[in-house]
């Protein structure tokens, strides 16, 4: 029988983390000296440097090159990788040219009146995300409501993230919530849910729930976790949908395109519900990807069983 | 002590109760849960997200938050646990 203690053990999360100090120093100093375009030009010699040895990370990106580009052929695949990863480097070097102050990024803000709804309602909010586009510097543009942020992250795994943006200083509104919590979080989620607060989740990260099959994701059934919906439905909150996209070389835009009130309706198995409400995000984030194919960052297969 | 059984007795049956058709576990009756019965992992099988709707269900029905994880981890082990856990905190 199992103990007490062990029952509801915290979930250890494992995160293969690429690259090395002297990779991020040499990046820095690029950026210092030869400013973005130093750094974008060094990026393109290491993007190839990982296209040709790094068989894992090629494995991984193939799962979704192949559904969004599937007549592409071996060239057209390898050329999609390669952008790929070109451009979430970019998108990591933005973040950092902009936290640290060396380049100002243009943000803008698609329907902007769900944020205002948002921070105006009593209730509390799921800001439902994805690894696409930037969202680590679409963050600052929901620092200034008024209320609560919560970021469900390891602090370890999105160092820059918490440091430009205050996270867990005295009188800072934005703290961190680790999924390696009980119940990955969930407890410590429902009750800032509770006193209104807003949660911002990855869509597509399991964190320490399961997942459910959407009947379509680029063509094809795809598994996306369900925590973020039923956490909402529970607590009674809606779940905003945000996605934001590089639309310039130094522009972002954020696009909180989606408002979903998720509440069981009787008669109908859970699960079903959940899934029709994963279902929508996952259409948000077909549209996106289909309109910016080269910053979709999911790179494990959802698609398999 | 004969008081606080009853009163322990009938959180225990409200609480199977919440927990079966809360939880829409299918196949089981309230009845047929016995007190030390496990929730999560073996015993019922309850999961993370069933976690969440057991620290709802406590808020709305006896008004008890979820504040400590400590006490909590504890408290969830069984349903003679929760039990307890609530009747304490409505003792408070």
């Amino acid at each position: 029988m199992a103990s007490k203690d062990t029952v509801i053990a915290a979930h250890k999360i494992e995160v293969k983390h690429r690259g090395n100090t002297l990779g991020f120093w040499l990046f820095r100093q690029q950026l210092k000296f030869f400013g973005l375009r130093g750094a974008y030009f060094m990026l393109a010699i290491v993007a190839i440097h990982y296209l040709v040895f790094d068989k894992d990370a090629r494995r991984r990106t193939m799962s979704y090159v192949r559904r969004r580009f599937p007549n592409a052929g071996f060239f057209g695949n390898m050329k999609a990788v390669y952008r790929l990863f070109l451009n979430q480097g970019q998108h990591l070097i933005d973040h950092f040219a902009s936290i640290t102050g060396a380049v100002s990024f243009d943000l803008r803000m698609e329907n902007t009146d769900i944020i205002y709804k948002v921070g105006a309602a009593a209730e509390g909010c799921v800001l439902l995300t994805s690894h696409v586009g930037n969202w680590q510097i679409a963050m600052p543009c929901f620092a200034h409501i008024s209320k609560k942020v919560y970021l469900v992250m390891r602090p370890e795994d999105n160092r820059a993230v918490a440091e430009s943006m205050a996270v867990d200083r005295v009188n800072s509104q934005i703290r961190l919530i680790s999924p390696e919590g009980d119940f990955g979080g969930a407890i410590e989620i429902v009750k800032v849910l509770g006193e209104g607060a807003v949660v911002s989740m990855m869509g597509d990260r399991r964190y320490n729930f399961d997942s459910v099959r959407v009947p379509s994701f680029l063509g094809a059934p795809a598994s996306f976790p369900y925590g973020a919906f039923h956490i909402a439905a529970a607590c009674k909150v809606p779940v905003v949908v945000f996605l934001s996209a590089k639309t310039g070389p130094q522009q972002y835009t954020v696009s909180v395109s989606r408002m979903i009130y998720p509440v069981y309706k009787e008669g109908k198995p859970k699960k079903d519900q959940i899934a029709e409400w994963v279902g929508e995000y996952a259409s948000v984030l077909e549209e996106f990807v289909n309109k910016y194919p080269y910053q979709c960052f999911i790179f494990h297969d959802v698609w398999k069983e | 002590m004969e008081q606080k059984e009853q009163e322990l007795a009938e959180i225990r049956k409200k609480l199977k109760g919440f927990i079966v058709t809360g939880l829409s576990l299918e196949g089981v009756k309230p009845e047929e849960i016995k007190d030390d019965t496990v929730l999560f992992g073996e015993g019922l099988g309850l999961d993370s997200l069933d976690a969440v709707e057991i620290v709802v269900l406590l808020q709305r029905n006896w008004g008890v938050d979820v504040k400590d994880m400590n006490d909590g981890r504890k408290a969830f082990y069984s349903i003679d646990t929760l039990a307890n856990y609530i009747y304490d905190h409505l003792k408070k």
